[in-house]
């Protein structure tokens, strides 16, 4: 178990640390002053002082002001990139969490039925709805439920996170942490407010990644109940849901997991898209702004931030996985 | 098959024919094939199909809905555009785009990808390990991260968007044909080419290709329907094809001004994406379920 847990921080610390090398990088490979992609400040003295500096005295440096907390400031806006990406970074999770959430709900349940019921109607009409479902353009859905649901029937908001009219300060980042944490305001209704904002952009994201739940679920369900086991406990008497639930429903979950971690970087890709559609306030949106304006400080921090968080969500699922399910092959488990 | 045979022989259908005779049992599967050959057939031949220049702009004639519709005229079977183009004509051309440059940089990912999965998979220690981290941590960074930096330091384009593509769809090949690799070379058919004194490329074009090829396909689908959206979703960004160059994203994100009074102007943009993405999952899902069933026989 320690062994298994070395080798996962170690190949977390390994792995941030070529993404630091790889921002380091960037802001020689950028246009402009390496000096001001690092820190954001346009000064020629202290420019010419840095080249000066040896790249790896320059890259040391660098990695003390990351640690530090200081990543430099945004050449468009002049704040400091930390606190910029402390507020939209929590907002890009938040979209992914709810999303992914709700893709597990409804997919899990849906992959289930169909993989009991192999090679009958209802398992042909699940996959071709989530073929149908998988081939969506995320861009195009968004376009056309903000089309259906906000211009034609008015029942949605189309943009933004909240009601400009509801002043909730942002504590946390996560919505409804703040409105809870939020004084002299109607908690009820500014929570089911966040909900009506939530909901399109959650939807949009989800059904990709919830075609991919179903299929692998599926698959994973009527593997399993081909097993020996299975029919051995059939064999002793045991009813199907009994067989389901005691046996096979675990055993179907298994494979899920590493599908899920392949699948974090294919749900911020969409909620990076989703954000600029909806101008919700995330990460993605931001990024898209500081590329649009030539923001080549905040384009490194963002990289920085968002390949960090996709590496420790991901090798946190790993390490999950593989210590729950100690049969998988040792050769596999440091490749996600 | 009536034909004369001398020899009293059973004729033994090659794996590609079984395939394709699995294959062909499924009509969904079919259907998508035959949508793919069109999508194909507009790639190749589009200029000479589509009725009007798609930047011919005419300014009598703006934002006139599709022929089915009321006010719609023949002369413009799809409508135009707020400029007054010939949505038709730019759907072909753009479809074109879209869909060559996405099966052009399908190929180059796999010959690279492949070209480094089987060094990664044939080799051991130290320059394994080195190629496998590097490689799995390019492959977390999502896929408009890597377009926003490419794109941030060599500027917007077409040609610029499809590096970054290749370089996000590379690990994906890589990682396939590394455990594809891994898992032949343990098989006694290599052990015994190896005996016999194989050299490492003989053993991969003599013993590896053959069984990887199918892999490689089913791979190669799913890899082109991921290249289609992400292409598509980064001209939409505006990160990808520029001014002139006609492509379906591109044409979309042009049209959200009008989305309101014009709908088919995002209605159909949105539809060719949608079919020409659902067509490959089609033939790809098909291809794999025929593979399936032909090694389960």
């Amino acid at each position: 178990m320690i062994k298994i847990l070395l080798r996962y921080t170690n190949l977390l610390v390994l792995t941030l640390l070529v993404v630091v090398i790889f921002s380091f990088a960037l802001a020689y490979l950028f246009p402009g002053e390496p000096y001001t992609n690092l820190t954001g400040v346009i000064d020629e003295q202290a420019a010419a002082a840095h080249q000066n500096l040896s790249v790896t005295s320059a890259f040391w440096q660098y990695l003390g002001n990351i640690f530090a907390g200081d990543w430099g400031l945004s050449l468009m806006t002049g704040q400091s990139l930390a606190d910029e990406i402390a507020i939209t970074l929590p907002a890009t999770l938040e979209l992914s969490l709810y999303a992914l959430a709700f893709a597990l709900l409804v997919g899990l349940p849906i992959g289930f039925w169909a993989g009991l019921k192999p090679h009958k109607g209802i398992d042909y009409s699940v996959l071709g709805a989530s073929a149908v479902m998988h081939s969506f353009p995320v861009f195009w859905l968004a376009m056309l439920l903000v089309l259906i649901f906000s211009l034609q029937f008015g029942w949605l908001p189309m943009s933004g996170r909240l009601n400009l009219l509801m002043d909730v300060p942002n504590v946390s980042g996560f919505i409804f942490v703040d409105i809870f944490l939020a004084d002299n305001i109607d908690r009820s209704q500014a929570a089911w407010d966040a909900v009506k904002h939530l909901a399109l952009p959650t939807f949009c994201v989800s059904i990709i990644t919830m075609a991919t739940i179903i299929r692998a679920v599926r698959r994973s369900t009527l593997e399993v109940m081909h097993k020996p086991f299975i029919i051995a406990a059939q064999s002793r008497g045991l009813s199907n849901a009994q067989i389901f639930f005691k046996h096979g429903f675990r055993n179907a979950l298994l494979p899920i997991l590493p599908i899920l971690a392949m699948q974090v970087t294919t749900i911020i890709t969409n909620v990076m898209i989703v954000e600029s559609i909806f101008s919700w306030p995330g990460i993605g949106n931001w990024l898209l702004q500081a590329i649009y304006q030539q923001d080549y400080p905040a384009i490194r921090a963002g990289m920085l931030a968002v390949a960090g968080a996709v590496i420790v969500v991901t090798i946190l699922i790993e390490l999950f996985n593989r210590i729950i399910d100690p049969s998988r092959e040792k050769f596999e488990d440091v490749t996600f | 098959m009536s034909r004369f045979n001398l020899y009293i022989d059973e004729q033994h259908p090659s794996p590609w024919q079984q395939t394709w005779r699995e294959f062909k049992r499924s009509h969904v599967a079919m259907a998508g094939i035959i949508m793919l050959g069109f999508f194909t057939v507009v790639a190749l031949f589009g200029p000479l199909i589509a009725p009007y220049d798609p930047l011919l702009q005419n300014t009598d004639t703006t934002l006139i809905p599709p022929s089915w519709d009321p006010s719609g005229t023949v002369r413009y079977v799809l409508g135009t555009d707020a400029l007054g183009r010939d949505l038709f004509s730019r759907l072909i051309h753009a479809s074109q785009v879209t869909f060559g440059t996405s099966v052009m940089l399908v190929m180059v990912a796999m010959l690279v990808g492949v070209a480094i999965g089987v060094m990664a998979g044939m080799s051991y220690g130290v320059r394994a390990s080195i190629i496998n981290h590097l490689l799995d941590a390019l492959m977390v960074i999502p896929t408009l991260l890597l377009a926003i930096i490419i794109v941030a330091i060599v500027g917007t384009g077409l040609v610029n968007s499809m590096w970054a593509i290749t370089l996000a769809l590379i690990p994906h090949f890589v990682h396939h044909t590394r455990n594809t690799v891994r898992e032949l070379m343990k098989k006694e058919f290599i052990l015994a080419t190896k005996l016999d004194g194989a050299s490492k490329p003989h053993i991969f074009i003599y013993s590896l290709l053959p069984n990887m090829i199918e892999m490689l396909v089913v791979q190669g689908t799913i890899a082109l329907s991921i290249a289609i959206l992400d292409i598509t979703a980064l001209g939409f960004l505006n990160l990808g094809a520029q001014g002139s160059t006609i492509e379906l994203g591109a044409m979309l994100a042009e049209s959200l001004n009008v989305v309101y009074i014009a709908p088919w102007n995002i209605a159909l943009p949105g539809l060719t994406i949608f079919l020409m993405v659902f067509s490959v999952n089609v033939v790809g899902d098909g291809l794999r379920a025929a593979l399936n069933r032909r090694l389960r026989h």
